[in-house]
């Protein structure tokens, strides 16, 4: 019997408190202001995320993704070596616009196949290229074209034979025409799918922005869990891996040790600033609120807190991708320490993010709906 | 204080056991369903190249695909054949077997609760709780039985009785009780869950739940097995396990302990419920209830104590096992699995495996999803028997490409509740020759310092 009243007092006690602060967390949210999204469904972070970094980045693709295909016309419409070299721009432009959207491949992203899958493959296939501009028959979005479109197979057209010798691939070239469809073709659907990304999460289209924002919490298919694995995966996989660590030939055992000619935007020599957009993208994002959320959970790393961690490698990271060697696929034979000290700094950071900010935001990095206990 | 032999084998009334028998098995037969319909049994058993089968049990492998589904279809039909006691002997004994199956073939999956359902199925087999209350009886009528002995109903009420005690002790840690880790973690991410979201960003709260976590799992089963305090320990049951179900990914954990305990109930309430629900079906509820004794040997009477004894004796050594090892028990994972040990761990890992041809004296990174499912490769990563069993399959592979005595290292960084991550294993040892152990230690995990990470 004594355990019996033990217990109603406990559960009163729990109810009790419940109730409480339930209302006083009532009140915290009348507060908030009246442009807000309703506070009771949604989460701040989300919320900052979404609007102020996801959205943009996509609105930013879009445009520069827009010029750069209103660049390629004018270009196969007129070409000379101002249309070229305002091309060639607008190339650069909407690449680094990328390296800052590659980081959110779901929603939206993944529905419309504006996936690194898609849209930067490479080392691109150039003999798939060559056969598709030589009149072969193509569909520009089809599964076995994914290695010849996208940013890679545009450095490759627009970079990979010197200005001179690319007009005339274009103009008096037997395969000119051919040529010029390819790369209104490859700009036109880059165009098209970042368009309807970015609509799809404007508030003004389809809105994935206020999905994104109520679907709160950490389990499998929460927005959060979303964000993390996909912004994870593509520091771990997309950066770590191929930007770094197969150019240097870390993986084997079949490849040669070294394979510079396998970096990002090997043609127009893009690689140092695109890593160098991505990792800033990374540290918009992480400050975009993550970090709240780090700081929050009062997660430990060494003497300090990891948030502290997490930011200062960060800036490491930046510092070291900007004195990366140019362009980096000399570097990577000619200037070996600076590239592997460059590459412990990635996979620092790669630990930071995979184990101890999933760790503490309790994310499961890992694809798999699955159970625990 | 001597418990006769007489005090399991005494008669008491079956309807508990077949009360059981039905809610169990009806959460058996979801949870299957809901296994399948997942998509379960194509990512965990045909989409992965490899698997870690348990110490031991490597001759077992996964069947063909559509031999895999037919394993799972069977056994739904055979839990819808507990739950309504139809063809028991067959339906129990082949469901355990199903299902002990699909759990011994790879570790990656391990959960307590899928332990909780090879041990339970198990058990059930062993008793006659399909004599009462079943369609067996209305099919063959001269089935039916109204008295077991003791032990068929006393054995869930043990098992259960160890399962919570032992999960309850195994919270008694500083990190549980004095840091209230992980729920620190956990929590405050949960701040959505409707109604007592707003409360999950306190850290009191974490400390709330966690010490009444620890004191429901100590005391719960006392408080079931006293008519007085039962009903209010089943509403603490009900309460503590459907939180849990809205606060943490768990599945089917809190249906099957809500199904299990009602093993605690008197067999009067058994009996209500049971005429209840027979009137439901128009069913002349049996009111004379005559005495049928299930018959027993002598031999049976006899051994019965005696293989009961060495069951609990073994249930209750398996979660101290860990005393056997140095370090500690989180870190290291040695006696960590079969111990009824839930939710005590934010763990989170990355590996870099590295193989070395030691002809050639080059060394390369491997690919860990080129062997591994995205989940296997997540397990693996904070368990080091797992890495030790991918260490020698990286082993076996790299000899098929044509590496003599490949050599495999890992540089593997591991984080626990939140203290930082820093190297797990003994980046310079080659685990290709290290060997697994039934009881041994594995001196290649670095020790676990409480604060100091690497750096």
């Amino acid at each position: 019997m004594k355990h019996q009243h033990l217990f109603t007092t406990v559960i009163a006690g729990l109810l009790g408190t419940g109730a409480l602060l339930l209302s006083c967390s009532k009140s915290d949210n009348s507060t908030s202001g009246p442009g807000d999204p309703p506070a009771t469904t949604s989460d701040t972070v989300l919320v900052n995320l979404g609007t102020n970094i996801i959205l943009p980045s996509y609105q930013r693709l879009a445009t520069s993704t827009a010029t750069l295909d209103a660049a390629a016309t004018a270009f196969t419409a007129g070409a000379s070596s101002a249309t070229l070299s305002t091309v060639q721009a607008a190339f650069k432009d909407a690449y680094k616009a990328w390296a800052a959207c590659s980081e959110f491949e779901f929603g939206p992203a993944a529905d419309r196949f504006l996936s690194t899958h898609f849209t930067n493959s490479f080392p691109t296939d150039t003999a798939i290229i060559k056969s598709n501009v030589g009149g072969a028959s193509y569909s520009i979005d089809g599964l076995a074209n994914f290695a010849a479109q996208g940013f890679p197979a545009l450095d490759y057209l627009l970079f990979a034979y010197g200005n001179d010798n690319t007009l005339a691939r274009f103009t008096t070239n037997g395969n000119a025409a051919g040529a010029k469809q390819y790369l209104t073709a490859i700009t036109a659907s880059i165009k098209t799918k970042a368009a309807a990304v970015a609509d799809a999460w404007s508030p003004s289209g389809g809105n994935y922005l206020d999905k994104f924002v109520k679907a709160t919490g950490v389990d499998a298919g929460s927005s959060l869990s979303l964000l993390a694995n996909s912004y994870v995966q593509d520091f771990d996989v997309n950066l770590q891996n191929y930007k770094m660590g197969i150019p240097i030939g870390i993986y084997g055992p079949n490849t040669l040790p070294k394979s510079p000619t396998k970096v990002e935007g090997y043609y127009s020599g893009l690689s140092d600033a695109l890593l160098l957009a991505q990792v800033q993208a990374f540290q918009a994002i992480y400050q975009g609120g993550l970090d709240d959320k780090v700081a929050a959970s009062k997660a430990q790393y060494g003497a300090g807190s990891l948030n502290d961690a997490i930011n200062s490698q960060l800036s490491n990271l930046i510092t070291k991708m900007q004195g990366l060697p140019e362009p980096l696929s000399t570097g990577i034979q000619n200037n070996a320490a600076t590239i592997s000290s460059a590459f412990t700094e990635i996979r620092k950071m790669t630990v930071l993010l995979k184990v101890d900010m999933s760790s503490a935001l309790g994310i499961k990095i890992s694809f798999q709906d699955d159970d625990g206990d | 204080m001597a418990i006769s032999s007489g005090y399991f084998t005494r008669y008491r009334h079956i309807a508990p056991l077949a009360m059981l028998r039905a809610c169990f098995g009806a959460v058996l037969f979801v949870s299957t369903i809901r296994f399948i319909a997942k998509g379960w049994v194509y990512d965990f058993y045909i989409a992965p190249k490899f698997h870690f089968p348990f110490l031991g049990f490597e001759w077992l492998h996964p069947a063909a695909p559509a031999f895999m589904y037919v394993i799972y279809g069977t056994m739904a039909l055979a839990a819808l054949g507990i739950c309504l006691g139809l063809f028991y002997r067959i339906c129990s004994i082949t469901f355990f077997i199903c299902f002990a199956y699909a759990a011994l073939l790879d570790k990656t999956y391990y959960l307590n609760h899928y332990y909780l359902v090879t041990i339970f199925s198990l058990l059930l087999l062993l008793t006659p709780a399909h004599r009462y209350f079943s369609l067996d009886v209305l099919r063959k009528p001269s089935l039916k039985i109204t008295k077991v002995p003791a032990w068929t109903i006393f054995v869930f009420k043990c098992q259960l009785g160890i399962i919570y005690v032992c999960a309850g002790l195994s919270k008694l840690t500083s990190d549980w009780c004095i840091k209230a880790m992980p729920l620190k973690i956990w929590l405050p991410a949960k701040a959505d869950v409707p109604l007592i979201g707003p409360l999950l960003k306190y850290e009191a709260t974490a400390y709330l739940f966690s010490w009444a976590g620890a004191l429901f799992d100590l005391s719960i089963v006392f408080l079931l097995s006293n008519k007085p305090t039962r009903k209010a320990g089943y509403l603490l049951v009900i309460s503590f396990h459907l939180l849990t179900a809205m606060l943490f990914q768990i599945g089917m954990f809190p249906y099957l302990m809500m199904s299990a305990t009602l093993i605690f109930f008197s067999e009067d309430f058994h009996k209500r419920s049971i005429h209840f629900f027979q009137g439901l079906f128009k069913q002349n509820a049996i009111t004379n209830d005559e005495d049928l004794c299930l018959p027993v040997k002598k031999l049976h009477q006899q051994w019965v104590p005696v293989v009961l004894a060495l069951y609990f004796i073994i249930q209750l050594a398996l979660p101290f096992r860990f005393l056997l090892y140095p370090g500690n028990l989180l870190w290291t994972e040695e006696g960590y699995r079969f111990s009824w040990r839930v939710m005590l761990m934010e763990k989170g890992g990355t590996s870099f495996f590295y193989v070395k041809n030691p002809q050639t004296r080059k060394k390369f990174e491997v690919n860990n999803r080129s062997f591994l499912t995205a989940y296997q490769e997540r397990m693996m990563e904070t368990q080091p028997d797992m890495m030790l069993q991918y260490a020698h399959l990286l082993k076996q592979q790299y000899q098929l490409k044509g590496i003599a005595n490949p050599e495999v290292t890992v540089e593997s960084y591991v984080t626990l509740n939140g203290s930082g991550s820093r190297l797990y294993i003994d980046s310079t040892v080659n685990l290709a020759n290290q060997q697994e152990t039934l009881f041994g230690h594995k001196k290649w995990i670095l020790p676990y310092q409480g604060k100091s990470p690497q750096q």
